[in-house]
């Protein structure tokens, strides 16, 4: 089965849970020996409920029988949520963390469409009003990289990848079956869609991909394990010459039956980092993953076992590149008052500062180009030392 | 009954069907809407079991899933259950199948469009056993009625509680509320008001409100009811009217609000752009808009309006769905898409379900509660008009050995066609690859 790579700039569309099956997988290559990974979770993660602060002392009250069974503890204030088990040893490696109380600068709508935006194009905005050029932080801290080759690449799903978009050229990767058509066929199947307004763009691009197919093995990711599947992916073209990759992982939205609904995309998610390290091997030593979420999820419990949208969240980091075994960021506490309007996680840092450390620390992106131009108005402020 | 004219046929159909001939002539809205009431026996061979069938099946089946006999095939299940699992396929074969043969199209593309825009998605077990019937019994017998009697239908159906959770919202001050500090979601209220009716012109407040006179929604074999054990007691204030406890009080609200003028604007936009552009003219959105407010919520005026509108027989400017593209490529080539031993496929066929996936549009999963995207752009990624192109080349190969691509072309789409596609069509060393030309071409994809 060959890959057919395609590389398109969505303006439109949009990105709330979806069938993982179109989730889409980015790509953009530099020269360097160290990786990063971001992966946009979709839906509002509740890093509340993946990342347990039983410590404090009202977090029983708010979450009675979502946090009935804690899960390991990952030290004397958090517990992990049972269904991330499989990410244990990592934690004891140190090479898994977490930043908790952690949002973006949009704080008037908790709605996941704009939320995602600002989000993924890393606005400053309080009502997430994107950047004039609407593209991905991403995409922009790549100008900034020394070096870096804009690859001829793939988009790969109906969902836009917006971190990735922009003025920079970055590859788009996904599998899709190879045609019987003959030569003579396809030009004259080329000539109509390139004659036609609406079909032109996208098939062309189509065509450009099936032209340098990759060999990759595997097919179109499906079933049980189609996260692991997709890490894989990921850590192939890691290993090729790509160095940052980027995913989305949608259906953290969970406004009803939390328990189970947790418990798959948990396991979903330590499949895609495992099957990360599995594939990158040596190189996961220099390797840093970032997952992080439009916003996080009331505090309390809702009436029908679920959570609704909130504000303060958290980011899942993970990789040999990682000073893991740590929980980072200041504890708001969970009490009546410390809550935000009375409801939600209290974020008390930027969740733009990991991915801006990370890009000062493993690519050399510049503290200025870093506060100005990938994320506006960002105050890098003290480092809280996550990485090696 | 007259085959539709070759517009009738591409626009407000799934295109020509092989052996029937279009029409002569443009766009007759009679003919058009005589497909509301006429016959399909065609069609009919294909419909599917009800849920009063299906509920003692699932109920076997549910049993047989807790004690984890569905798994490996189910072959340690219940033969209900698995005449349940072989009934759910079905629907699925049907979903191509019985649009690639119907006779009154117009009336399928009709329930296709309401299922979207009052969508319901196959997001979980629950949903999946009823969304067969909501499309048969809570949609398909609603086209020709009243708007209001539609979201009635739709509101309360099973398949709507389950996918917006509203079978588990509970008045906090209810019974049940009271007793184990159970509450509320939003989710049903807010998506009535923004998807399935107004769009715009009400508040957070009048969600809530509403949310708070949904609490308690049932419907099971005892019939559509509010329990009174989750019921939220109290005057609900929703768009300043004032409403009690009680599934007549919830029908009397959704008879409200689906006259309320916002309502039919966002109800006629919609309309508008699934058949008529994906931008549609405000003249044509505020011609059936008027056609709702004049006659208490009537559908088929509505329809009317739009049919009379100049643009109805004008330049096709729609792109065909991924499942209107495949139906009207089975019904060109006489296909079902049930056929097996097909050259370059699987054994077991086309595998329908797949294809639909690749080019964007698995069965009965829109991503998002607002449904499909109803607009070319959203199925014009570089991946899925690759799946579109693959599907055209490996159905062609299937069945073009012996087909003429030219007469097909022309058959298809007349004089519709832009010049240069017979010549494409025609220019192809091959029969089959003539075909592909065909269906894979731009022009195919028009409606």
């Amino acid at each position: 089965m060959d890959l057919l790579l395609s590389r398109r700039s969505f303006l439109i569309g949009c990105s709330v849970a979806a069938s993982p099956l179109l989730t889409p997988v980015t790509f953009a290559a530099a020269p360097s020996e160290n990786r990063l990974v971001v992966i946009i979770l979709r839906g509002a993660m509740d890093g509340l409920d993946v990342v347990r602060p039983v410590g404090d002392a009202a977090y029983a009250g708010l979450r009675p029988t979502l946090a009935a069974d804690p899960g390991p503890a990952l030290n004397d204030f958090f517990t992990l949520h049972p269904a991330a088990a499989d990410l244990l040893p990592l934690w004891q490696a140190k090479e898994l963390g977490f930043a908790h109380a952690v949002a973006t600068p949009y704080r008037n709508g908790r709605s996941h469409f704009i939320g995602q935006d600002a989000l993924e194009n890393g606005t400053d905005s309080g009502d997430g009003t994107l950047t004039s050029a609407h593209d991905g932080w991403l995409n922009r801290a790549i100008g900034l990289i020394k070096g870096v080759t804009p690859d001829t690449a793939v988009s790969v799903s109906q969902q836009r990848l917006l971190v990735l978009e922009g003025a920079n050229e970055t590859d788009h990767w996904y599998p899709v079956t190879e045609s019987p058509l003959s030569d003579q066929g396809r030009q004259l199947i080329a000539a109509l869609n390139a004659a036609d307004p609406l079909f032109a763009e996208p098939f062309a691009e189509a065509t450009k991909l099936e032209n340098s197919a990759s060999g990759m093995e595997g097919g179109v990711p499906s079933g049980k394990m189609q996260y692991a599947q997709l890490g894989t992916y990921v850590a192939q073209r890691l290993m090729g010459p790509s160095r940052i990759a980027s995913f989305s992982f949608n259906g953290w939205d969970m406004h009803r039956d939390q328990k189970q609904a947790m418990a798959n995309q948990l396991k979903g998610l330590s499949d895609a980092i495992l099957a990360i390290k599995t594939g990158l091997g040596r190189a996961w030593g220099t390797t840093l993953v970032i997952g992080i979420t439009e916003f996080g999820r009331t505090a309390r419990e809702n009436g029908t076992g679920g959570t609704d949208h909130g504000t303060g969240g958290m980011a899942v980091l993970a990789g040999g590149a990682l000073k893991g075994g740590q929980v980072f960021g200041k504890w708001p506490g969970l009490g009546d008052s410390d809550l935000f309007e009375n409801r939600d996680l209290l974020p008390t840092a930027d969740v733009r500062s990991y991915p801006a450390l990370a890009l000062r620390a493993m690519f050399g992106v510049q503290a200025h180009g870093l506060e100005s131009t990938v994320f506006p108005g960002l105050d890098l402020g003290s480092d809280p030392g996550f990485l090696l | 009954m007259d085959a539709p004219s070759l517009i009738e046929d591409i626009r407000f159909g799934f295109g020509p069907l092989a052996g029937r001939p279009p029409s002569k002539g443009g766009l007759d809205p009679d003919r058009l809407l005589a497909q509301l009431t006429a016959p399909d026996p065609a069609a009919a061979a294909w419909d599917r079991p009800d849920l009063a069938t299906r509920a003692p099946l699932i109920a076997i089946y549910q049993e047989d899933h807790k004690n984890g006999l569905i798994k490996q095939g189910a072959k340690l299940a219940a033969p209900e259950s698995r005449q349940l699992i072989q009934i759910e396929e079905d629907d699925m074969t049907a979903y191509a199948a019985r649009p690639a043969v119907a006779l009154t199209p117009f009336r399928e593309r009709l329930v296709n469009f309401w299922c979207n825009r009052i969508t319901v998605a196959a997001n979980s077990n629950a949903v999946r056993r009823v969304i067969q019937s909501y499309r048969d019994e809570a949609v398909r017998p609603n086209i020709g009625g009243r708007l209001a009697d539609l979201l009635k239908a739709t509101l309360w159906h099973p398949a709507k509680l389950f996918y917006l959770t509203q079978n588990t919202s509970t008045g906090p001050n209810s019974p049940i509320g009271l007793k184990r500090g159970k509450g509320l979601n939003e989710n049903l209220a807010r998506e009535f008001l923004e998807l399935h009716t107004m769009g715009h012109g009400y508040t957070q407040a009048d969600v809530t409100e509403l949310a708070r006179l949904l609490a308690g929604m049932k419907n099971d074999a005892d019939g559509p009811r509010v329990e009174d054990g989750r019921a939220e007691p109290g005057v609900k204030h929703i768009l300043g009217v004032a409403y009690h406890p009680g599934k007549d009080e919830i029908d009397r609200l959704v008879e409200d609000v689906a006259h309320r003028p916002e309502t039919a604007q966002a109800t006629a936009f919609f309309m508008a752009r699934h058949f008529i552009a994906d931008q549609p003219p405000d003249d044509l959105v505020a011609a059936i808009a008027k056609a709702c407010t004049d006659n208490d919520t009537q559908l088929v005026p509505m329809y009317r309006a739009m049919l009379t509108h100049l643009l109805a027989a004008g330049e096709r400017q729609k792109l065909r769905s991924p499942l209107e593209l495949v139906v009207a490529s089975l019904r060109l080539t006489g296909m079902t898409g049930t056929e097996q031993n097909l050259r370059g496929f699987k054994k077991e066929g086309m595998r329908l379900p797949d294809r639909l996936r690749t080019m964007g549009q698995p069965i009965e999963q829109p991503a998002r509660p607002d449904g499909w995207p109803d607009v070319a752009d959203g199925w014009l990624t570089p991946p899925m008009v690759a799946a579109r192109t693959d599907w055209a080349v490996d159905l062609a190969r299937a069945v073009g050995d012996r087909s003429d691509p030219v007469a097909l072309a022309d058959f298809a789409l007349g004089g519709l066609a832009k010049p240069m596609l017979p010549r494409a069509v025609g220019g192809a060393e091959q029969r089959w690859e003539g075909l592909a030309v065909l269906l894979a071409s731009p022009d195919f994809s028009r409606r």
